[in-house]
């Protein structure tokens, strides 16, 4: 039963992380392979700045801000250059650029921070809640979680630029028609889902710890649930990080981390056989 | 109120349109006719900022407009309905018509009336996701979708398309209220007869050049220009036409 609920809330951390990689890709045509160190590098100034006895909850406000300041930088330097080409060719160069930046980043956290890591520890390490011990750990990440989703929902269902975004998704040429600035509505769902992985990098730090060298399992988690997900459905991707969350926690659990990647990778692989769309191929 | 002068345009280096000059006065309904493949849609496309102008000049109300973005030139008052509608599928009708007043919030309530009362069929329809529409309500509501950004100049790419005749009379008879209300149009056409019905002025675009322009009755007098460009007039047109001489 607590796997179960862990498996939720881990599905709920992937979900963080994989909207960002699934609006980026369904607003600008472009695959951001460097996702999840836009997530570990806010991460890690959280981890830095409550090492120099920063209050964790400023900290993690903090590299959360840093997060989505560097998906900023990110947008305004390599992916203004994807975006300046189209379909295919947009693709590849957004596939190649931010491929390379995962490495340059990879490579600079783990050598000027081998030893940072980001935990962060509750006052009690259990609760007892309805006859059921819980890790405060996963309620903290399920409360950040469903903040972070709810706020999202709101600007998108309520706030006109909201609007303009499920707009831009659904029909680019119709959004400029109707006067929607597209290139900036672009650089706002980067740094949304800047914003957003930095919530899941700190939402990791709750559950057991966040290294320097843990971008590449992000981004290729993010991969997963968008392919499984669809990569053009909101919906879609929430349903598909809570299924795969469970499987992972379940097969985690039982078998291992090596032989749950080989199934987690399976499952992608047969959604794109099966039904290349993804789960849901449009969102509400 | 617009005025495109000597323009070059067209796609991945290739040139479409070669020195095009036009003028749309305000509120006037002007036309450009032309066969498929002429330019028509290149040209509507260039004067939106959706394709940018290889050579020339494109003037709306006074200010150059050639080389802005898209959505700059929509928030300026010309908008464009293309022959695709270019609509929101999965968003219904009144979000989709919400979206087109983006450009210019405020007052939505008044601007919904004065659309629902010119397509009273959207009104029905109003919470309906736009991909289940049928194809002559999905241009009803690219033309509503447009109206919402209060446009001063309102430029359709084949309106008609899709519709059947009867639709397509309709169709051009609220186009006739719009003007009536102060819209200024410019419409391309394959419809010819339906287009002529509306416009006073006349334009004809061929392999990329303007190759008429004048009245609708000096087209009427000029029978090699019909049969070489407008082919489909004849069909379309009925001989009995009093200017036909036949």
């Amino acid at each position: 039963m607590s796997i179960l609920l862990d498996g939720l809330v881990q599905g709920l951390q992937l979900a963080l992380l994989s909207v960002g990689v699934v609006f980026v890709y369904g607003l600008g045509g472009v695959l951001n392979l460097a996702h999840g160190q836009v997530a570990v590098s806010g991460g890690l100034v959280a981890a830095l700045l409550m090492q120099n006895r920063l209050p964790p909850v400023l900290a993690c406000v903090a590299g959360i801000l840093f997060a989505g300041l560097v998906a900023l930088l990110l947008d305004q330097t390599l992916l203004r250059q994807a975006y300046a080409r189209r379909g295919e060719e947009r693709l590849l160069l957004g596939i190649i650029l931010t491929l390379g930046l995962s490495f340059a980043l990879d490579g600079f956290f783990t050598w000027r921070y081998p030893n940072v890591a980001l935990t962060l520890q509750l006052g009690s390490p259990y609760v007892r809640m309805g006859g059921l011990t819980v890790r405060t750990g996963s309620l903290a990440v399920a409360a950040l979680a469903l903040t972070a989703f709810l706020l999202l929902l709101g600007f998108l269902k309520t706030t006109f630029l909201g609007k303009a975004v499920r707009c831009i998704i659904q029909n680019e040429v119709g959004a400029w028609l109707c006067g929607v600035n597209v290139h900036r509505a672009r650089t706002l769902t980067v740094v949304l889902s800047g914003l957003l992985a930095g919530v899941a990098a700190v939402a990791q730090g709750f559950f057991s710890y966040l290294g320097p060298e843990m971008g590449t399992e992000f981004t290729i988690l993010a991969l997963i649930v968008a392919v499984v997900g669809g990569v053009r459905s909101l919906t879609g991707t929430f349903l598909a990080s809570l299924m795969l969350g469970l499987v992972n926690a379940a097969l985690s659990y039982t078998v291992g981390t090596y032989i749950t990647w080989i199934v987690l990778l399976a499952v992608a692989a047969s959604t794109l056989l099966i039904r290349p769309e993804g789960l849901l191929a449009y969102w509400p | 109120m617009l005025e495109v002068r000597n323009l070059w345009a067209g796609y991945n280096g290739i040139t479409v349109l070669r020195d095009i000059t036009l003028e749309v006065p305000g509120r006037s309904a002007t036309a450009v006719l032309g066969p498929n493949g002429a330019g028509k849609t290149t040209l509507f496309r260039a004067i939106a900022g959706l394709v940018r102008p290889q050579r020339g000049r494109v003037v709306f109300e006074g200010s150059p407009i050639h080389g802005l973005p898209p959505h700059e030139i929509a928030r300026r008052g010309l908008v464009y309905v293309p022959a695709e509608r270019e609509l929101f599928p999965q968003l219904t009708v009144l979000e989709n018509l919400e979206l087109g007043a983006y450009s210019s919030p405020g007052d939505l309530r008044s601007r919904l009336r004065r659309v629902f009362d010119l397509f009273p069929r959207l009104a029905e329809r109003r919470g309906q996701r736009a991909g289940t529409l049928s194809g002559g309500e999905q241009q009803m509501l690219a033309i509503a979708r447009a109206l919402m950004g209060r446009p001063r100049l309102i430029l359709l790419d084949e309106p008609s398309t899709g519709l059947a005749p009867r639709l397509v009379a309709e169709l051009y008879r609220q186009l006739a209220a719009l003007q009536e209300e102060g819209v200024t149009i410019l419409l391309a056409e394959q419809q010819v007869r339906a287009a002529l019905g509306l416009c006073e002025r006349v334009y004809v675009l061929r392999d990329g050049r303007m190759v008429f322009q004048g009245s609708a009755s000096e087209l009427w007098g000029r029978p090699e220009l019909r049969r070489a460009y407008l082919g489909e007039l004849r069909r379309v047109e009925p001989v009995g036409e009093a200017r036909d001489g036949r």
